[in-house]
């Protein structure tokens, strides 16, 4: 009896889940660097309902009659299509086009990737530093933190496409400083751990960094600077997707109470 | 006691089945490639029925008084594989079939123990080693040499271009083919449950012909809400039908057992 009761809460609890999933999505909408997710699901196992079967004229079938016995949610898989550039006043504003992604070291020491290029040029203890909002050091492609030493004027630092950095002179001609920004690449970016702050970390599904800058065959991504790339929501897609998640729920609340009415019923024969 | 009482019963066991079904058809509405699943009704073989014997008739033969019929069961289980709609996701791990065909896919039990499954679910991704794999880790299968299988692994530093025989191409270059299985008779197929299909003894296997890949797609359900609300209405009224009329056989009883031979 209570087959259907249970087939229909874990179908509800399936898109419960899902309407999580696009209820962060729409809250990032404007958030910087933001990768959408989408929830996939998959069926569960089957039980038999009977074992012999007959089709209509008679004869019999070679498999029994089977129920499933309802859904879970089996994967939210991160998407990484590029999203839309957005200009940006600032000078340290970085976004990148291609796979690559910014790293970044966090107060544990351990280094962490990102897409979002929203840094600022701080003040740090050996000159001026290339920072997150947070205050964490950008790493250059030696997995150093970015310091520029000497005084400099913020404004006047420029990135190349490939991240060199370059300091204007008095004429407005850029020499080169050394220093590049580091890009990593990853086999599997959709098994990268998500974290707060839009940070990823490197797990055993994503496979160790590529470092572009020394990786050979590998299509390297371009810097654009003065620019921050959107988040890759479609607001239409979610919408959608939302509409779909709410009457799934809806259908499978349905299920629950007539079965709810059914076994009332069968409370009902012995009087 | 009254036959039309287990008949009744009969009925309720059988709409709570049917119940059973469609709540799964209705839990699955949104799962990526999953066929909507349907169970008829069957009345049981229909039995001679006899007069029992008492002092107006024949003392040697029973009069037949016509056929009876003591119930109803499930007739078969059966699966619309008709083609669920296409969903957008740009994602190149993705794929979708139109047509007649399964993905091929190697599927690893708890015991580690290994066997061929069959989906219509192409969300795929690819492991740190290059591997193809559904979500669950599972290898998707690649024609190999002599109608083999084998696994498919490609260059994960690369993009993939699956065009619609679903060769897998990367720099211009044929990395492997999807298997795509298609049955002779679908009856010989059973669910596993994970979106999988499992082959019973006596189907016959071929590679799809008229089946098409799809990169970047998820086949959708194509399970109709609408048709499944309509049936589940239907089945929470023969439900309740069924239940009046043991009620009523019940107050029946109730009459011969307690009023009657009163004075």
């Amino acid at each position: 009896m209570v087959r259907s009761l249970w087939s229909a809460a874990t179908g509800m609890m399936a898109q419960q889940t899902a309407v999580d999933t696009i209820s962060n999505n729409i809250s990032n909408i404007n958030t910087t660097g933001f990768k959408t997710s989408q929830n996939e699901f998959k069926s569960l196992l089957y039980q038999e309902l009977q074992a012999e079967t007959t089709s209509a004229n008679g004869e019999t079938k070679p498999i029994d009659s089977q129920v499933g016995l309802g859904v879970r949610s089996s994967s939210i898989t991160t998407i990484f299509r590029q999203g839309s550039m957005l200009e940006s006043p600032s000078a340290s504003a970085f976004a990148i086009e291609g796979n690559g992604f910014f790293s970044v070291k966090g107060n544990d020491g351990n280094t962490y990737y990102t897409r979002n290029g929203n840094f600022n040029i701080s003040i740090g203890r050996n000159g001026l530093e290339l920072t997150t909002t947070e205050g964490n050091p950008v790493l250059d492609t030696r997995g150093q933190p970015i310091v520029f030493q000497g005084t400099l004027t913020a404004s006047n630092i420029t990135v190349t496409g490939d991240g060199e950095f370059c300091y204007l002179d008095d004429k407005g001609n850029p020499a080169s400083m050394g220093i590049r920004i580091g890009i990593s690449q990853f086999n599997n970016p959709a098994g990268l751990e998500k974290l707060d702050s839009s940070l990823y970390k490197v797990s055993a599904a994503s496979g160790n960094p590529i470092n572009e800058a020394t990786a050979t065959n590998i299509q390297k991504s371009t810097i654009v600077q003065g620019y921050l790339e959107g988040s890759n929501v479609q607001l239409a897609d979610e919408m959608v997707n939302l509409i779909v998640a709410q009457r799934a729920y809806e259908a499978n609340s349905k299920a629950i109470t007539t079965s709810d009415t059914m076994m009332g019923q069968a409370n009902q024969l012995k009087q | 006691m009254l036959k039309g009482l287990y008949t009744a019963y009969t009925g309720m066991v059988n709409e709570q089945n049917r119940m059973d079904v469609l709540t799964n058809n209705l839990a699955n509405s949104a799962t990526v490639g999953y066929k909507k699943e349907g169970a008829t009704s069957q009345s049981f073989d229909t039995v001679l029925v006899d007069k029992i014997k008492d002092g107006s008739e024949d003392v040697r033969t029973a009069r037949r008084i016509g056929q009876g019929n003591p119930g109803v069961k499930v007739g078969e289980g059966y699966t619309d594989y008709s083609q669920g709609a296409f969903r957008v996701t740009d994602n190149n791990y993705d794929f979708a079939l139109s047509g007649d065909g399964f993905f091929t896919v190697e599927f690893t039990n708890k015991n580690g123990e290994t066997s061929t499954m069959y989906t219509r679910d192409g969300n795929f991704t690819v492991t740190a080693d290059g591997y193809l794999v559904t979500t669950d880790g599972d290898y998707v299968m690649a024609r190999g040499a002599n109608n083999s299988s084998e696994r498919i692994k490609v260059n994960p530093n690369e993009a993939i271009v699956v065009d619609q025989q679903g060769r897998i191409m990367q720099n211009n270059q044929m990395v492997a083919q999807m298997k795509i299985t298609n049955f002779n008779d679908y009856n010989y197929l059973e669910h596993y449950g994970e979106n999988y299909y499992v082959p019973v003894e006596g189907a016959e296997l071929e590679l799809a012909t008229d089946c098409k890949v799809f990169q970047g797609y998820l086949e959708t359900s194509n399970v109709s809400i609408v048709s499944e609300m309509v049936e589940m209405i239907s089945v929470s009224k023969q439900y309740e039908a069924n239940q009046k009329l043991i009620q009523t056989y019940d107050s029946s009883l109730q009459i011969a057992a307690n009023q009657l031979g009163k004075i």
